[in-house]
């Protein structure tokens, strides 16, 4: 078993659970043992624009107190992994604000090396557990869907920091969906925004964006569509239909988290999947037998 | 051995005398062991600083010279004649680098001082040990290889052919031409490519002093400046070149005809397993593409290749084998061109996504009337007139994540292509251009561009996010950062204006000819001012885009400067060998053979006297004095003259 300290972050744990129970359910039967630990703090995203050192000091206690006890961190939010890559960037290439971060992780008996790890869902399906191993354990193949994927900003880019999945031609979500037995296509807004940082002062713009995306996945012709990351997932699930309102479109289109996907596709059961939990009609299609 | 030595301090202006105290230097010198007169002078490099060194060696005897200034790469040439003027050896003089390495360097004026005393004490040590050393003379071979046969290449062979040297013209492709033979027309005075290349190509067909190896690819250069030893690879066509009369029944008798893609064509077209790459290839003879001809591939073509029996003069033979050449020349041009980059690793601008996104040498052939659609411009995927046609330019160029260098051709090509296609579809089409800056730089270029830009087209400045397949059309967001605006363009056909970059070749190659290569990866020019022909290997020179991206205009100059560089060398009888490059102590030498090893130019050779005992033997003419062998010598016999050890311990112990 592979261990990972799981960082939940704070959308997940908060209103999405789905994606957090689709994660523990399925993961573990690929061989990854996830360990909860205590201490974690918000990620220190949110608080970028207002105070850059503190989202750095808070990116830099997450990721010490993994290092403390030796694992490898395991972010399924987009926006987290965002955050901690960026820390562990500039930790790498700046030695005095390494060295004034241990100063204020010294109170608290911590210590930022860089020697822990990284993970996102995508990269730790797709490049640590591998293709080979996840076509191992499906059971019920996701036969005779169409799916399309969004892979979400934040594990795209910036690309000079190291992402999971490439800027501008992302496929590693497109090779799970085939492994699980789905059909995957192209589509040219598939690296459209979802919208939802514009929520807090734009909301109007925020709707249009995700309605414009969902309302194209559906002409395409699509069953349904994947997404990564707990905010893109809240824009297109639990808010599809005011989206779809604000674009004058009728949206009827089941969105999954990928990892709810792989639990179908492993046999594991709905519920345990929080499939209840999504908004969209996912009972639209039927998935992974009954 | 010297013992009369003078020592003579540049101040460089105050390059060096801002930082180091001259006076008190030249006072220090004076006092060392074997200095019999210290001088210095504000332009140690100008005439009068030379007769100072001249007169100096007449009055005080002198048998050997320390000059203290900048880096011996500057001026050490310079001050070997002075010195050998005045009377002593040229090798007999040092230099003492008080510039580059102590005045720019540092600030302290005291410890700078003392740094500068340091390095003339260590030179005068090394000057009192150095020996006068004797150039040997090496026949020059008044042959000349030019590899490439682009415009650059054909402009060098020229010239040198001209000049009354036997030129060898070696051309990896079945015939001549180049990129510019692919193009329609030129910028800025739009004159037909063709029409003024294929004048050339035939005067190099028809000169006496020009042989052509076409088809033919360079596998391996021996020797040094002078004296090359060049192998030729040519490769088979199956075809007799002496029979074949280029009429073509062949390509159109040919099974496989209208199925190959058409690499002259960019891809744009197609054409037969044998094949003339344009109307005006030269030599016009027939190729067989030995990758898709079926008696090739599969040693059958139906009931009987259908070209060997169209073939009039019988000048088909599948029999043929490659074959290896080797000539001898006394110096080289390499003029091998460029690349474009494959824009498909730019996925955001849809090269791999969608047939009508295609690149400015596609449109080109689009243009050219003697391309796939006999010059109509046809959108590939439709087969329509397009309506409208949007160019972007600096595609991979000026971009960290492909390449950092500027084109220098996309823009006033992106430009030209805007006239022809206005010229050609009128007012019905409209036509973008997405730019990053208009370099338009050359003679007659800007005004090229504001007449382009009374032309009713529209330039936004900025580079589109993505490249859009829509359901019918291709469609674009640009943000113009002259407007601070956002567009949405909707178009039928994407121009992409793709960075140059080095052949893919281009490193294997950059090995076979012993040249360096920048960062790039271009070939690298020995000064990027003053000696931008040459190489740091003597005798090759380059040309054209193989140095970097470029014009005609420029790769015309440039290819004509090769040539007369190429000739200097040429049109001696003799030259003058490096003298101080390495030799053996036979006493002293094992035989076993390390230096061999370590030699890059095959310059060391085993012999055996005739009591029986080996020793290593270095030809003077090969050896380029690197000191490779001299480190890697376990017994201390391979010394390089001018830099022994005797010569060089005594220096750094002296020094510090």
């Amino acid at each position: 078993m592979k261990k990972y300290a799981l960082y939940p972050g704070c959308v997940m744990s908060t209103e999405q659970y789905a994606y957090e129970m689709s994660v523990r359910e399925s993961l573990p039967l690929l061989g990854v043992e996830l360990i909860d630990l205590q201490g974690f703090s918000c990620c220190g995203e949110p608080l970028k624009s207002v105070n850059q050192l503190l989202t750095l000091y808070l990116s830099a206690r997450n990721l010490a107190i993994a290092e403390k006890q030796k694992l490898d961190v395991f972010a399924p939010c987009a926006m987290c992994h965002l955050a901690l890559s960026e820390c562990k960037w500039v930790l790498g290439k700046n030695a005095d604000m390494k060295k004034r971060m241990n100063e204020m992780l010294a109170t608290e008996d911590l210590k930022y090396e860089g020697t822990s790890k990284l993970v996102h869902t995508v990269d730790l399906l797709h490049d640590h557990i591998g293709i080979e191993e996840i076509k191992k354990h499906v059971t019920k193949p996701l036969k005779g869907v169409k799916l399309a994927t969004h892979y979400g900003c934040h594990i795209i880019r910036p690309s000079e920091i190291g992402r999971p999945v490439d800027s501008e031609h992302p496929m590693k979500m497109e090779r799970i969906l085939e492994a699980l037995g789905a059909e995957t296509a192209e589509y040219p807004e598939k690296l459209d925004c979802c919208g939802a940082l514009l929520q807090i002062n734009l909301d109007e713009s925020a709707l249009t964006k995700s309605g414009q995306k969902l309302k194209a996945v559906q002409e395409h012709g699509f069953d349904g569509l994947v997404d990564v990351c707990p905010w893109c997932h809240k824009m297109f699930d639990a808010r599809q239909t005011k989206a779809g309102e604000t674009v004058a479109a009728k949206l009827d289109l089941p969105v999954f988290y990928l990892t709810q996907l792989l639990g179908l596709a492993f046999g594991i059961d709905k519920k345990k999947l929080g499939l209840e939990l999504n908004l969209s009609p996912v009972d639209n299609i039927k998935l992974g037998g009954k | 051995m010297s013992n009369k030595l003078g020592v003579f301090v540049c101040h460089c202006g105050i390059n060096i005398s801002s930082t180091v105290d001259v006076d008190q230097l030249v006072k220090y010198a004076s006092n060392l062991d074997g200095v019999v007169v210290s001088k210095d002078y504000k332009y140690m490099c100008s005439d009068i600083g030379a007769n100072l060194i001249k007169d100096s060696i007449k009055k005080y005897k002198l048998d050997g010279v320390v000059i203290a200034c900048c880096s011996p790469r500057m001026h050490e040439h310079t001050f070997r004649g002075v010195v050998e003027t005045g009377g002593v050896n040229a090798f007999n003089l040092e230099i003492a680098n008080i510039r580059e390495q102590c005045s720019w360097a540092h600030d302290d004026k005291e410890r700078a001082t003392e740094k500068a005393e340091a390095l003339v004490r260590g030179a005068v040590a090394k000057a009192r040990l150095l020996e006068p050393l004797e150039a040997a003379k090496i026949k020059v071979t008044p042959e000349a290889l030019v590899i490439g046969g682009g415009i650059a290449g054909i402009q060098a062979s020229l010239d040198l052919a001209d000049g009354g040297h036997k030129v060898y013209l070696v051309e990896k492709t079945p015939s001549i031409g180049g990129r510019m033979a692919q193009l329609d027309k030129t910028f800025p005075t739009l004159d037909c490519s063709s029409c003024i290349l294929t004048p050339k190509m035939m005067e190099v067909a028809n000169h006496p002093d020009i042989e052509l190896l076409s088809y033919s690819e360079v596998v391996g250069v021996e020797g040094s400046v002078g004296n090359y030893k060049i192998r030729i690879k040519k490769k088979p066509r199956y075809v007799d070149v002496e029979k074949c009369t280029g009429c073509g029944d062949c390509v159109e008798a040919c099974r496989l005809k209208d199925r190959i893609t058409s690499e002259f064509n960019m891809g744009m077209g197609k054409r037969s397993a044998i094949y003339i790459p344009f109307p005006q290839a030269i030599p016009l003879k027939c190729t067989v593409d030995p990758d898709h001809c079926l008696m090739l591939t599969r040693g059958k073509c139906g009931t009987g290749p259908l070209c060997v029996e169209a073939c009039e003069a019988d000048a088909i033979d599948f029999k043929q084998k490659e074959e290896e050449v080797e000539i001898d020349v006394g110096a080289i041009v390499v003029t091998t061109g460029y690349d474009v980059l494959d824009p498909s690793s730019l996925y955001e601008y849809g090269y791999a996504r969608s047939n009508d996104v295609i690149t400015t040498l596609e449109m080109e052939r689009l243009i050219s009337s003697s391309g796939p659609t006999g010059g109509e411009i046809l959108c590939p995927s439709s087969g329509e007139k397009p309506k409208s046609i949007t160019f972007i330019l600096c595609v991979g160029s000026r971009d960290e994540t492909e390449c950092n260098w500027c084109c220098r051709i996309g823009c006033m090509s992106a430009l030209k292509q805007v006239y022809l296609l206005k010229e050609k579809l009128g007012n019905d089409v409209e036509i973008n251009v997405c730019y990053t800056d208009i370099r338009s730089f050359g003679k007659g270029y800007e005004e090229f561009y504001r007449k382009i830009r009374g032309m009713k087209t529209n330039f936004f400045r900025g580079r589109p996010s993505e490249v859009r397949n829509a359901k019918d059309h291709l469609s674009i967001d640009i943000f113009d950062t002259t407007t601070n605006k956002l567009f949405e363009i909707t178009t039928d056909l994407v121009v992409l204006v793709p960075a140059l970059v080095p052949r893919a070749d281009a490193d294997e190659f950059a090995r076979v000819l012993h040249v360096s290569q920048s960062g790039d990866g271009f070939f690298l020019e020995a000064h990027p001012k003053l000696r931008p022909m040459d190489t740091f290997t003597g005798g090759i020179f380059i040309a054209g885009c193989c140095q970097g991206p470029k014009d005609i205009q420029d790769t015309v100059s440039m290819a004509s400067g090769a040539a007369s560089r190429a000739a200097t060398i040429l049109s001696k009888n003799e030259l003058e060998a490096e003298p101080q490059v390495a030799c053996v102590d036979e006493d002293a030498c094992s035989a076993c053979g390390v230096c061999i090893s370590v030699c890059t130019y095959n310059a060391i050779e085993l012999v055996k006297e005739d009591d029986g005992k080996s020793h290593a033997k270095v030809d003077e003419a090969l050896c380029k004095g690197c000191g490779a062998c001299v480190g890697a010598c376990p017994s201390g016999a391979m010394q390089q003259r001018g830099f022994k050890d005797k010569q060089i311990l005594p220096m750094v112990e002296e020094t510090i």
